[in-house]
């Protein structure tokens, strides 16, 4: 058996009296897409948040490739190679495809402009194109500001630019939200190509058929708590529901 | 995907368009009205005067322009100005009679100035990143804050006794062009390369864009909160040196509500105040339209109290445009 590319141990998360996260313990494998479901409350934001370095566990362990890391900001997460795309922060409209696709890693021209951080734009133009195009993503022109796009373009682009960007792993929040049943299929084959390049991906939703689709394995996440975690085969949306909802317990 | 029209007419077609163009076409017509009804308007002297006026104005303007498509805004750029201009007479009067060498000391000066800017500036990022102030009430303090020391430090009346060479060097030697104008038209292209080519002036469109997908994006807001504020107050004190330079002494009333005037040229300049637009050359331009205007009133024998009354005009008329053009680009 490999070894898990992500892994947390045993991780909680208190805010004052309030136990967001208790004793969860899940792995993530390369090549693999787990599912993270539970309804609302149920602590999928904060463990996403403690995946992506934003918040930092009360106590428990979190494991890249077999070693114990201490997130202090998203950035350093970002830096070892997780990309996560947050539900609610999408891109910056007023910016070009490929401005969002560089956004926080812009290359630079060579030479002194370069040290004062004057940007290599042409290069930056055609290099989004191309990971977008590789990442499975047909986008009209890289230099087209995403206030032009619409809401499923938007939305290929931001997971384009995770993907793309990823390097270990890759932790997705609703990304079909809001989507259309087309749009919703592209961005599910998005992720079936993430899972191809051997990228770990997580994937947060609330509709159930795009889950049973595109997962793995499903992470079930009750009260803070993990109730289930199973390969996808063994359920049926019905089954996942009920385990979601609580009906169903083993 | 039928994106690909054909690129030279669209090319020709968003030139035409584009909010730079129109309001060059805008100051053309009022040079061309006020010249009308008075000829003398159109003259190297009237110029110069557009262009003194111009000078500090666009200054403040430009340190507004990065504030305002960060998606904050800087109240306290005129009196930072003001502060700084006075806090710089103090120095170079000093230097003076300390017997340093005119231009060495107008130098040293233009230094204390921009200093005093920066100083102002880490005080608003202080007020904004740790404080927590929104800006508008963070630089309102710092508004009341330096306009009340500028008063202080000079007991109401101007700081003179520096080097005569100081209004010498604003007379227009090159046509209407003074050296001051120089250095301020080669700060407005050194602002232009920055906001429009850089990672910093990226990181500022994006900020004002999108702050969450902006932190998403793994890029500090704090820092580059930081950076936008100390840039802000570094022009202000520039635009402090100028007025020195202009008047020969630092006056407590130099920069009064020129504040107000470079958000309105930012806001001419075609800049949205929710952030994430805006562009140097429309700043530049909007801030020449205000000069012109105000010039212009009084040389075709407006009343001085109307200057308010048709800015407000120009601001409620650009504000507009825009808004009309951007739901029609949004249908198209």
């Amino acid at each position: 058996m490999t070894e898990p590319i992500y892994e947390v141990r045993n991780i909680s998360k208190k805010y004052g009296a309030v136990t967001a996260l208790d004793d969860v313990t899940m792995q993530l494998y390369p090549g693999e897409v787990v599912g993270l479901v539970g309804d609302n409350g149920a602590g999928k934001s904060t463990l996403v948040k403690c995946l992506s370095g934003v918040h930092q566990p009360t106590s428990g362990k979190i494991l890249l490739e077999g070693q114990e890391r201490h997130w202090k900001s998203p950035h350093e997460a970002l830096e070892h190679g997780i990309e996560t795309l947050y539900q609610d922060s999408g891109l910056a409209p007023h910016l070009s495809v490929a401005a969002n696709v560089f956004l926080g890693r812009e290359e630079t021209v060579p030479g002194i402009l370069g040290k004062m951080g004057f940007l290599a734009q042409k290069k930056m133009d055609v290099e989004a194109h191309q990971e977008l195009e590789r990442v499975g993503i047909a986008v009209p022109q890289s230099n087209r500001s995403v206030s032009q796009l619409s809401g499923g373009q938007r939305q290929a682009v931001a997971i384009g630019r995770a993907v793309a960007w990823a390097k270990k792993v890759i932790i997705l929040d609703e990304p079909t939200n809001h989507l259309g049943a087309r749009q919703a299929g592209e961005v599910l084959q998005i992720i079936k190509t993430a899972r191809a390049q051997g990228l770990g991906v997580i994937f947060i939703s609330h509709t159930l058929p795009h889950v049973m689709e595109v997962t793995d394995r499903i992470v079930v996440l009750r009260l803070g708590k993990v109730v289930k975690d199973a390969p996808t085969s063994e359920f049926t949306v019905e089954t996942l529901l009920g385990t979601i909802t609580g009906l169903i317990t083993d | 995907m039928s994106v690909a029209t054909s690129a030279a007419p669209s090319k020709l077609k968003s030139f035409v368009s584009n909010q730079q163009f129109i309001l060059f076409l805008v100051l053309l017509g009022m040079i061309g009205i006020f010249t009308a009804f008075n000829r003398i308007f159109f003259s190297v002297s009237v110029a110069g005067n557009v262009l003194a006026d111009w000078g500090p104005l666009v200054l403040v303007a430009l340190a507004e322009t990065f504030v305002i498509v960060s998606g904050g805004i800087d109240l306290s750029v005129g009196s930072v100005c003001t502060l700084s201009g006075v806090v710089g007479a103090f120095a170079i009067r000093a230097l003076t009679e300390g017997g340093m060498a005119p231009y060495l000391s107008l130098f040293i000066g233009a230094l204390v100035c921009i200093g005093v800017g920066c100083i102002a500036g880490v005080i608003n990022t202080l007020l904004i990143n740790y404080a927590k102030l929104v800006p508008f009430i963070a630089t309102l303090v710092t508004l009341g804050a330096a306009a009340g020391l500028a008063l202080v430090f000079t007991g109401g009346g101007p700081i003179a006794g520096g080097p005569s060479q100081a209004i010498q060097l604003s007379v227009p030697w090159l046509g209407p062009i003074s050296t001051p104008i120089i250095i301020v038209i080669v700060i407005c292209f050194i602002c232009w390369a920055f906001l429009h080519k850089s990672r910093f002036g990226r990181h500022t469109y994006s900020l004002g864009s999108n702050p969450f997908a902006t932190r998403a994006a793994g890029i500090s807001i704090a820092k580059q909160t930081a950076k936008i504020y100390v840039l802000s107050g570094a022009l202000a004190g520039a635009a402090g040196m100028f007025f020195y330079l202009r008047l020969g002494s630092g006056a407590p009333s130099s920069g009064l509500g020129l504040e107000l005037y470079a958000i309105a040229a930012v806001v001419i300049g075609g800049a949205s105040l929710s952030g994430g637009s805006g562009r140097i050359s429309g700043t530049v331009l909007g801030a020449l339209i205000l000069t012109t205007v105000t010039s212009g009133l009084i040389i075709v024998g407006v009343d001085p109290n109307w200057k308010q009354v048709v800015v407000a005009i120009l601001i409620a008329a650009a504000v507009t445009i825009q808004g009309l053009r951007r739901s029609e680009g949004k249908a198209s």
